[in-house]
C-alpha cells in the first residue's frame, strides 16, 4: 500500500492548529542528504543534479521512514546558503563537497575582514543552481504528495558560516559591524522567501532555525539583538505562523516564547521529560515537536526497544490533548541503525492512536 | 606598583578580555623582572579560571571567553618571547587537536586551543575535516598526552569512533577526549574515548583533569 500523504498532511497540520480531529500522533523526521543517500544509494551531486531526481529521492526516503512530514533538506539557510554566498562573492574555494553528506562551508572565510562584510554581495537564489533545483524539487513534492512545503529561514547559522568565530568577538569589540552582517543576511533570507513564493508558492509556515537561542553561545539579550529582532521583522513581512527549531543542548525556551510568538517548538533539550510536561502546561497553545528524543542517545546507541520506550514516554506524557508531534532531533545521521528509526513509527502505531489518556 | 597588584591587574585585563591592556601590563611585569612562573600561575592561568567560572555561572558567554583567550594569548606571547631559555616554563604537555572528518565546524575547538595555549600547553591543531589516518600519523610523530577530536554534527560521532578505533588499534597511548554539543555519556562510551565535553570551557577543564590523572 502506498504512503497516505493526505492522511499525513491532515495529521501534521491539524496537530499544529490544535484540532482534536487527529487519528494518531504524527511522526516528523529530519532526513538530511546523508539519509537520502543512504536510502537511495545516490551521491549528493546526483541528488542535486535535477529537481526531478532530487524530489523522487526525497519522497522515496520519507516514505521508507514512514514519516508524516517531508521536506527538501537543502532548501534551508544552512550549507546551501553558505554556497549561495560563496558563489555570489567568488569564494567557491571555501566549499567542501562530500559524496554522501551535505556540502559544508569553511566557517569564517567569506567574511574574514570588515571589508568583506562591507562588500558582501547578496545571492540571487533564483539564479543559484542548488537553490533553483531545491525550490523546484519542493514544488514537485508539493504536487506529488500534496504536502505543503514549509520554508526554513535563519540568521545566526548563516552568520556563523560567513564570519565564524570572529562573529562572537564582534559582539564585544564591534557590535555595529556584526549587526551590519546580520542585516545583509536578513536581506538574503527575504530573497529566499521571494523566490519561494514565486517557485513553490505561499508556505503554510516558516520554520526558523534559531541557533542563537542557546546558553552555550550567547546571552539571551544578545540572541535577541543578533537574531530575535530579525525574526520579528520576518514575522511582520511573512504573514504565516512561525515555528522554532533549536537543537542546541542548553536552549533558551521560556525566554524565547515570552518574547516571540512561535506556534511550535522543535528541540530535544532539556532531556528531562518533566520540563516538557511543564512547558505544555505553561504554553498550552504551542505544539511540541520533539520532545526529548535525541538522535545521539537511544537512537544511536540503544536498541529498537529502547527507542520504543522513549517514544512511549513522550506520547503518554505529551500527546494527550493534542499539539504533540513525535520527532527525533536533529538530523538522522549515518550511524543510526535503521531498525531504531523504524521503531518510532512502530511505537506511534502502538501507543499513539487517539484518544490517548493522560498518565495521571 | 607592587608585584601582587600588577599581577592582579594583569589577571583582570585577561578576564575582561582586553589584549591591549594585557600587553601593556605584561611589558611592565617583564620590565620589573617578575618571575615568569608567578606571572603564568597568578595572572594568566588564574585569569582563565576566573573567566571560566563566570561562564559556568552564565555571567560570561562564548564571546567573553574568546576575548579572554585573545588577551591571554597576547600576554603569553610576550612572556615566552622574554624568556632566554624557553624551558624556564615547562610545557604542560602536547595536545593534538582537530575536527573529525566530514565536519568543518571549528568554533568550540578554537576556544579550547585559545584557552589552553595561554596556559602553557603545546597545541598542534590539525584543523577541520581531519581523516582518522591524519590523527594517527601526527600522533605517532609528536606523541601527545591528549588527543582531542571535535565535532558539531551528529554524523561526526561515527567518524570520532572510527578515529578512536584506529588510534587504539595502533596502540597510541594518548588519552582521548571528544568534544561537541551533540555528545552524551552513551555516545562517548560508544566512541571509546576517555572523556567528552559538551562545550569549549568544559573541554579545557576536562583536559586539565585528564592530564592530572
Amino acid at each position: 500500500m502506498g504512503h497516505d500523504w493526505v492522511g499525513s498532511v491532515n495529521r501534521i497540520f491539524r496537530t499544529i492548529s490544535g484540532s482534536k480531529r487527529i487519528d494518531k500522533v504524527p511522526f516528523l523526521a529530519f532526513a538530511g542528504e546523508q539519509m537520502i543517500c543512504r536510502v537511495t544509494g545516490k551521491t549528493v551531486r546526483e541528488l542535486y543534479s535535477s529537481p526531478k531526481i532530487y524530489a523522487n529521492a526525497i519522497i522515496q526516503t520519507f516514505e521508507f521512514l514512514n514519516a508524516d512530514s517531508i521536506n527538501v533538506p537543502s532548501a534551508y539557510a544552512g550549507p546551501s546558503e553558505g554556497l549561495a554566498f560563496a558563489e555570489a562573492n567568488n569564494r567557491l574555494d571555501v566549499i567542501k563537497w562530500f559524496d554522501y553528506q551535505t556540502l559544508m562551508v569553511k566557517q569564517g572565510e567569506i567574511c574574514k575582514t570588515e571589508e568583506d562584510i562591507e562588500k558582501l554581495e547578496i545571492p540571487d537564489h533564483g539564479k543559484n543552481n542548488l537553490w533553483k533545483n531545491s525550490l523546484e524539487a519542493a514544488k514537485l513534492i508539493n504536487e506529488k504528495t500534496q504536502f505543503p512545503q514549509v520554508i526554513s529561514l535563519s540568521i545566526w547559522s548563516v552568520v556563523q558560516e560567513l564570519r565564524g568565530i570572529e562573529a562572537y568577538k564582534d559582539m564585544r569589540r564591534d557590535p555595529e559591524l556584526l549587526l551590519k552582517l546580520c542585516e545583509r543576511i536578513y536581506e538574503s533570507q527575504m530573497d529566499i522567501y521571494e523566490n519561494w513564493l514565486e517557485i513553490v508558492g505561499m508556505p503554510p509556515n516558516v520554520f526558523i532555525a534559531g541557533y542563537s537561542f542557546n546558553k552555550h553561545m550567547m546571552s539571551f539579550p544578545d540572541a535577541m539583538k543578533y537574531e530575535g529582532q530579525f525574526i520579528k521583522r520576518m514575522m511582520k513581512k511573512i504573514n504565516v505562523p512561525f515555528m522554532l527549531h533549536n537543537c542546541g543542548t542548553s536552549p533558551y525556551i521560556d525566554e524565547v516564547f515570552k518574547e516571540i510568538d512561535f506556534i511550535a517548538i522543535n528541540g530535544s533539550h532539556p532531556l528531562d521529560i518533566e520540563f516538557w510536561i511543564d512547558f505544555k502546561k505553561r504554553f498550552p497553545k504551542v505544539t511540541i515537536i520533539g520532545a526529548n528524543i535525541d538522535v545521539s542517545r537511544e537512537l544511536l546507541t540503544g536498541t529498537p526497544s529502547d527507542v520504543e520506550e522513549k517514544v512511549k514516554e513522550n506520547i503518554l506524557n505529551l500527546a494527550p490533548g493534542g499539539r504533540y508531534i513525535c520527532c527525533p532531533v536533529c538530523s538522522l545521521p549515518w550511524g543510526v541503525p535503521i531498525p531504531n528509526i523504524l521503531a518510532i513509527p512502530r511505537a506511534i502505531e502502538k501507543y499513539g492512536h487517539y484518544p490517548i489518556n493522560t498518565l495521571d | 606598583m607592587k608585584e601582587g597588584d600588577l599581577l592582579e591587574k594583569l589577571k583582570n585585563a585577561i578576564v575582561e578580555g582586553d589584549p591591549h591592556k594585557a600587553i601593556e601590563i605584561m611589558n611592565e611585569c617583564i620590565k620589573l623582572g617578575i618571575n615568569s612562573k608567578e606571572i603564568l600561575n597568578k595572572a594568566i592561568v588564574k585569569g582563565a579560571e576566573v573567566a571560566g567560572n563566570l561562564y559556568e555561572k552564565e555571567e560570561f558567554f562564548l564571546a567573553d571567553l574568546l576575548m579572554t583567550g585573545d588577551a591571554l594569548n597576547a600576554a603569553t606571547e610576550i612572556l615566552m618571547n622574554s624568556l632566554n631559555e624557553k624551558s624556564e616554563i615547562q610545557s604542560k604537555g602536547k595536545i593534538l587537536i582537530g575536527t573529525a572528518e566530514g565536519d568543518v565546524h571549528d568554533i568550540g575547538k578554537s576556544l579550547v586551543i585559545s584557552l589552553l595555549q595561554g596556559q602553557g600547553y603545546d597545541i598542534v591543531d590539525l584543523g577541520s575535516d581531519v581523516p582518522p589516518e591524519e590523527f594517527l600519523r601526527k600522533a605517532k610523530e609528536i606523541n601527545p598526552v591528549i588527543i582531542g577530536i571535535s565535532g558539531l554534527m551528529t554524523m561526526s560521532i561515527s567518524k570520532m569512533q572510527e578515529t578512536v578505533n584506529l588510534l587504539k588499534n595502533e596502540n597510541i597511548p594518548s588519552r582521548i577526549i571528544v568534544g561537541g554539543g551533540i555528545l552524551s555519556k552513551e555516545s562517548c562510551e560508544m566512541i571509546g574515548a576517555d572523556d567528552f565535553a559538551k562545550d569549549g570551557w568544559e573541554g579545557v577543564k576536562k583536559i586539565n583533569n585528564l592530564i592530572k590523572i
